[in-house]
């Protein structure tokens, strides 16, 4: 099940390229994170000058994402050499990363900087930085404060990994939400007046309506009630929305209930979800190809206009939205709801930005100076070159206005999006990999463009601004309840499960399991549903699945343990 | 044709089998014609589906993508170089050993060919291959290219058992004019075996063009040593990492997507179009080894 | 050839050899020899060395550890394999799958070459040759993109024409019907490699006797006699030595088709050895699997063909070895 939903985006093998993502902790908090400090901005350029006297080093690094190399002028990194006297020799991923870990280390031997991966601990390839970053690295030191004590390896309690997304700090702007949710076209608030739904029943309600007016679309297409993707490793729109409509976080395939991890599929809360959408199947108003549909054909459906709603995480859809926009179809885009089985329970979709922990980089073992790398790095870590690495320079890549904000002409704009420009002018393949700030710099302003709320204003289109109006929010994540405090053991499923552990060969299992039976128990006749329900129950009998919640549960009593602070 | 052979039967036949191939081409061209034209269709309107034959909104901002870089064109260099020079090699001494293995009075013919079959149904795995590799020191060199694959089970069973149909008598009569072995493979075998060995010539230099693994296993930190088809794959990683990506980083500017002509899916489209273009024009140009009983009446007892 | 060739052996046959004609006949054998063994050298070199990495397979083995540290397992993981209670269904599908593509692969390529040599005219037949293997050169993930499209219930060109024409009163979802599956695996490896496959029939028609046609044309055989009794035969002996090839790779039917067209829906019919070796196996970083499976489909190939082999030996056909 999903436990390990997002890293497998980093580890899973998508056999097509075998190609490996990694998710930014997106989702981030109004209040941000208030125990994180603001690098004084002296100390910066302090370090920036010393290091100007420093001898030109070359630091090898291995990024475990794919990426283009940059042009061999390319600005950012020139300006990088000249200043910080340092150049940097970059691998990038090709083809799939577990099987390159494997060789490397069979191999053994490493670039300096190297992509955070477990078996890296285990094969004795990276060196402790907790030493390295107290001494030499105030900055990074400052910016992981409040997460240090999470940062250290569960088996020997060193840092070995300096995580490159999800510590935030300021004023954190989250216009966009593009976490999980149910979604629905806009078109459908419209028509029924800009109603709130808050459960399950009112949501299909709204769109059973709608559905039974318009069968087709103003072009001429039927339309589709509801829909869900169940492809390659992209299953989570189909097998988490139960762990929601109960009011849990994303915890991947378990539920948390005081303090006890359980499994949750093939229980009676995932149940009264599955037999809805076995009602809704009958009606006629789920797609019929949903559960062989792959990714294109999910995105081709969602572009066309033709899809009232699913549930998903909005940045696997979001391809299909934007081609909704190109064609001006406004309407048909989405807006998210974070529903609930019964009004007493709090919806918790949105949650706290998480530190991505067991990624970014580490220094490896091989590397000759790693005293260079960590200052390196640290120099990086400066408000100034956090600046230069988002924003890109002043004057040339965006402009200040005279209440000092940041802001881009339409010009600037467009040549962000050109991919021939980037690879001369951003330094994106380091950046998405370093250490980086989030949230706001300590002028106030975003730590990048798309977070600025004038850039986000100017984005809209009249119809978003116009319902915006009418629910009387000012960004999309208003439509969701504010994450309170992680629990200090969250989320579930990043827990390591161990590769070939029973653990991990129950979890392929249960994944299995539940692709096999549940569009079976969907695609029912109503009165078969609860047979084919007992069979899913009985093959579930079948699986170790004690493995698995004893791994997560002794993890996150691990966790309690050592991550409370003192 | 002689005028007699005008009957029924062969107009009735030719009519069916003009409608076959016909029937075949059009079913086979579809797929290449599809990619060609999503590769020249605007990448946000591709998601739509429905692109057919021909692009709905045109644009070369796909191929201006795969060719942004400007590493393809030395990498072009070294995948044309690895695939002379290996197809070369690799004909030469597949079919010098198919020669030796079809010889049946060679004492050791069963052994070699057991040996060289069974090589065909096991795999030692990445790990112990890589380990090969460096201990030899071909690690990021050109070599690597040429030497691990030079001889194919399965093209020298082809070309061995090309040979056995070819009349005995021949090479009995070129061992009674005094000629070697050797002699009798430069002089007499290899001019008979053109059909078969432009065949395998075809398999070897395709197999060779379209690798990318061994660049990535081998030879992938350094540049120089990069092909072509591995710049595509780069460029085609990087393009699905990006995109799923970039809903995420840059969650506030949904205009930035939209106006994405490039998504995965049309560059994947472009990219097959770029590498496979090269290699399909060999093809052709081998086909006029494969003239019907070339030669062999000639030489006929 | 059709009629085959006398040979003219002036040596006496192996068996009969003593020691000490064998010494005799490798010494005029010299020029052979330098011809091939350097070549087998290379060949144990590059191919049999690194077979030592088969001890994988009975270890709990970890890259980041030396040979000496690794964990021996006995045959836990040939374990896991065999006593996993979906094995025997990922091996009857991939056998059943197998078998259907290898059958229905051998008799389109070999129908599409002998009908395209019956085409005379140069030009024509060189185009369609050269269009039909065209989709070889385009990836899994593009072909069955294009099956998937094409067996779509809304719009898919096969409902269509099928509905049109009245076989069927509503769209079928063909990817959904695990009894199409294996089916549609064929279709589309036949549609993606038809093309490819009959270039080496081709080549093999080459080598017929163009006299032999002359002949039979003189007897006033027609041109369904003549594909029957000339070319056909003429390509037989390359027809059964890839037919004992591919027998060997019977625990091949792959993975990626499968992968990107199978679904929850069809999963029972649709899994193969090596969707299973790669879930549990190199997914989660098990080489030690993926190991083990490697040499279960070894010693099933390696019995497939020697017996195949002896059977056609048996039958007086082309033997492989």
């Amino acid at each position: 099940m999903g436990v390990m939903k997002r890293k497998t985006l980093l580890t899973t093998m998508s056999l097509t390229l075998a190609l490996s993502l990694t998710l930014a902790g997106c989702s981030s908090s109004n209040n941000g994170n208030s125990n994180a400090s603001p690098v004084a901005s002296s100390n910066a350029a302090g370090s920036t000058n010393t290091s100007q006297k420093q001898e030109q080093i070359t630091i090898s690094a291995f990024i475990g994402a794919p990426n283009q190399a940059p042009t061999a002028d390319n600005r950012i990194y020139k300006k990088i050499q000249d200043e910080l006297g340092v150049k940097l020799n970059m691998e990038f991923l090709v083809g799939d990363l577990q099987q390159k870990l494997g060789v490397m280390i069979a191999g053994g031997e490493y670039p300096d900087l190297i992509t955070a991966d477990t078996k890296l601990v285990a094969a004795k390839a990276v060196i402790p930085l907790e030493d390295l970053i107290e001494q030499h690295a105030p900055n990074l030191k400052a910016h992981y404060a409040a997460v240090w004590n999470k940062m250290k390896d569960s088996s020997d309690g060193h840092i070995y990994w300096l995580p490159n997304y999800g510590v935030q700090q300021g004023e954190v702007h989250s216009n966009n939400y593009s976490g999980p949710a149910f979604w629905i076209q806009k078109d459908i608030l419209k028509e029924a007046g800009y109603p709130t739904p808050k459960t399950l029943d009112e949501y299909l309600t709204l769109i059973r309506n709608y559905a039974a007016k318009h069968p087709t679309t103003s072009d001429g297409q039927p339309t589709i009630g509801f829909t869900t993707l169940a492809f390659d490793w992209r299953t989570f729109g189909l097998l988490n929305a139960p762990e929601h409509l109960t009011g849990h976080p994303n915890d991947g395939g378990v539920v948390v209930d005081d303090g006890v991890a359980s499994v949750f599929a093939d229980k009676d809360i995932a149940k009264r979800y599955y037999k809805e959408l076995n009602g809704l199947y009958n009606e006629g108003l789920m797609d019929k190809e949903a559960f062989v549909q792959n990714y294109d054909q999910y995105l081709a459906k969602i572009s066309t206009g033709r899809v009232l709603g699913m549930f998903d995480q909005h940045w696997n859809f979001q391809a299909g939205e934007d081609t909704l926009v190109s064609q001006n179809k406004i309407g048909q885009t989405y807006v998210g709801f974070p529903l609930v089985y019964d009004t007493s329970i709090k919806d918790y979709y949105w949650d706290r930005a998480l530190p991505n922990l067991n990624n970014g980089f580490g220094i490896s073992k091989d590397a000759k100076d790693p005293v260079a790398i960590i200052k390196f790095l640290d120099a990086l870590m400066s408000e100034e070159w956090q600046k230069t690495l988002s924003w890109g320079e002043e004057g040339v890549d965006y402009m200040v206005g005279d209440d000092g904000k940041f802001y881009r002409t339409e010009e600037q704009r467009k040549q962000q999006q050109d991919p021939t420009w980037k690879l001369a002018n951003r330094a994106d393949a380091f950046y998405g990999a370093s250490p980086k700030m989030e949230g706001s710099y300590s002028d106030g302003n975003a730590t990048d463009a798309g977070s600025q709320p004038q850039e986000f204003y100017d984005s809209l289109k009249p119809e978003d601004k116009e319902l915006l109006d009418a629910y009387k929010f000012k960004t999309w994540t208003d439509f969701f309840s504010s994450p309170p405090e992680n629990r200090v053991d969250y989320p579930a499923w990043q827990v390591d499960l161990i590769d070939g552990s029973d653990a991990s060969v129950a979890n392929k299992k249960m994944t299995d399991s539940s692709l096999k039976f549940l569009p079976k128990a969907i695609m029912a006749k109503p009165e078969k549903f609860d047979a084919v329900w007992q069979e899913y129950v009985n093959d579930y009998k079948k699986i170790n699945v004690k493995a698995y919640e004893d791994r997560i549960n002794e993890q996150l009593q691990w966790r309690i343990q050592n991550w409370t602070s003192k | 044709m002689r005028t007699k052979q005008l009957r029924a039967e062969p107009v009735v036949f030719h009519t069916f089998n003009a409608v076959v191939m016909i029937l075949l081409a059009v079913v086979t061209l579809y797929p290449f014609l599809n990619t060609l034209a999503v590769s020249f269709n605007a990448g946000n309107d591709t998601i739509r589906g429905g692109i057919y034959l021909w692009p709905r909104v045109w644009t070369n901002q796909n191929y201006t993508a795969v060719f942004a870089g400007g590493a393809i064109y030395h990498a072009f260099w070294i995948s044309v170089a690895r695939t002379v020079i290996a197809t070369v090699l690799s004909l030469f001494l597949t079919s010098m050993l198919a020669y030796t293995v079809s010889r049946k009075e060679y004492v050791f013919r069963k052994p070699i060919t057991v040996i060289i079959v069974l090589t065909m149904y096991f795999n030692a795995g990445l790990i112990p291959s890589y380990f090969l590799i460096k201990d030899l020191h071909l690690l990021n060199s050109f070599y690597v290219y040429i030497i691990p694959g030079l001889i194919s089970a399965f093209n020298m069973i082809v070309i061995r058992t090309y040979i056995q149909t070819l009349p005995e008598g021949l090479i009995e009569s070129a061992k009674i004019d005094g000629a070697g072995d050797f002699r009798t493979f430069i002089s007499i075998i290899l001019p008979l075996c053109q059909p078969v060995l432009a065949t395998v010539a075809l398999f070897v230099a395709v197999g060779q063009w379209n690798s990318w693994f061994d660049t990535f296993l081998y030879a992938s930190s350094k540049q120089d040593l990069s092909t072509l088809q591995y710049e595509m794959m780069k460029l085609l990683s990087s393009s699905m990492f990006s995109n799923s990506n970039a809903a995420v980083s840059n969650s506030g500017s949904a205009m930035n997507a939209v106006q994405n002509m490039v998504t995965p899916v049309s560059i994947r489209a472009a990219i097959t179009i770029v590498s496979a273009l090269p290699i399909l024009v060999v093809y052709p140009f081998m086909q006029k080894y494969f003239v019907h009983g070339m030669q062999l009446g000639s030489v006929k007892e | 050839m059709a009629s085959t060739p006398e040979m003219i052996t002036s040596k006496p046959s192996a068996k009969a050899g003593t020691k000490s004609s064998v010494f005799k006949r490798m010494r005029g054998q010299k020029q052979l020899m330098l011809m091939s063994l350097p070549i087998l050298i290379y060949v144990v070199i590059f191919s049999y060395y690194p077979i030592w990495g088969w001890t994988m397979a009975f270890q709990n083995f970890s890259p980041a550890k030396q040979f000496s540290e690794q964990q021996w397992v006995g045959f836990k993981q040939f374990k896991f394999l065999f006593s996993d209670e979906i094995f025997l269904q990922v091996l009857r599908n991939t056998i059943g799958m197998s078998l259907i593509n290898m059958v229905l692969g051998f008799v389109t390529a070999i129908v599409f070459a002998v009908l395209l040599n019956e085409i005379k005219n140069k030009l024509y037949k060189r185009t369609i040759q050269t269009i039909s293997y065209l989709p070889h050169f385009l990836s899994w993930i593009i072909v069955t993109g294009i099956v998937a499209n094409t067996l779509s219930v809304d719009g898919g060109i096969v409902n269509d024409v099928l509905m049109k024409l009245g076989f069927i009163n509503e769209p079928v979802m063909w990817l959904s019907k695990p009894h199409y599956f294996w089916g549609i695996v064929a279709g589309s490896h036949i549609w993606k490699e038809v093309g490819w496959n009959a270039i080496i029939y081709l080549a093999a028609i080459t080598s017929i006797d163009p006299s032999l046609y002359e002949a039979a044309e003189i007897d006033g055989a027609n041109r369904y006699k003549k594909m029957m009794h000339i070319t056909l035969p003429g390509i037989k002996s390359i027809v059964i030595i890839l037919l004992i090839m591919n027998l060997g790779w019977i625990l091949e039917a792959g993975f990626e088709v499968q992968y990107l067209l199978g679904n929850g829906v069809v999963v029972d019919w649709s899994q193969t050895i090596d969707i299973f070796v790669l879930k549990y196996g190199l997914q989660v970083g098990n080489y030690s699997l993926a190991t083990a499976a490697g040499i279960f489909k070894t010693a099933v190939s390696i019995t497939l063909i020697f017996a195949a082999n002896k059977i056609a030996q048996r039958f007086g056909e082309d033997k492989l070895i």
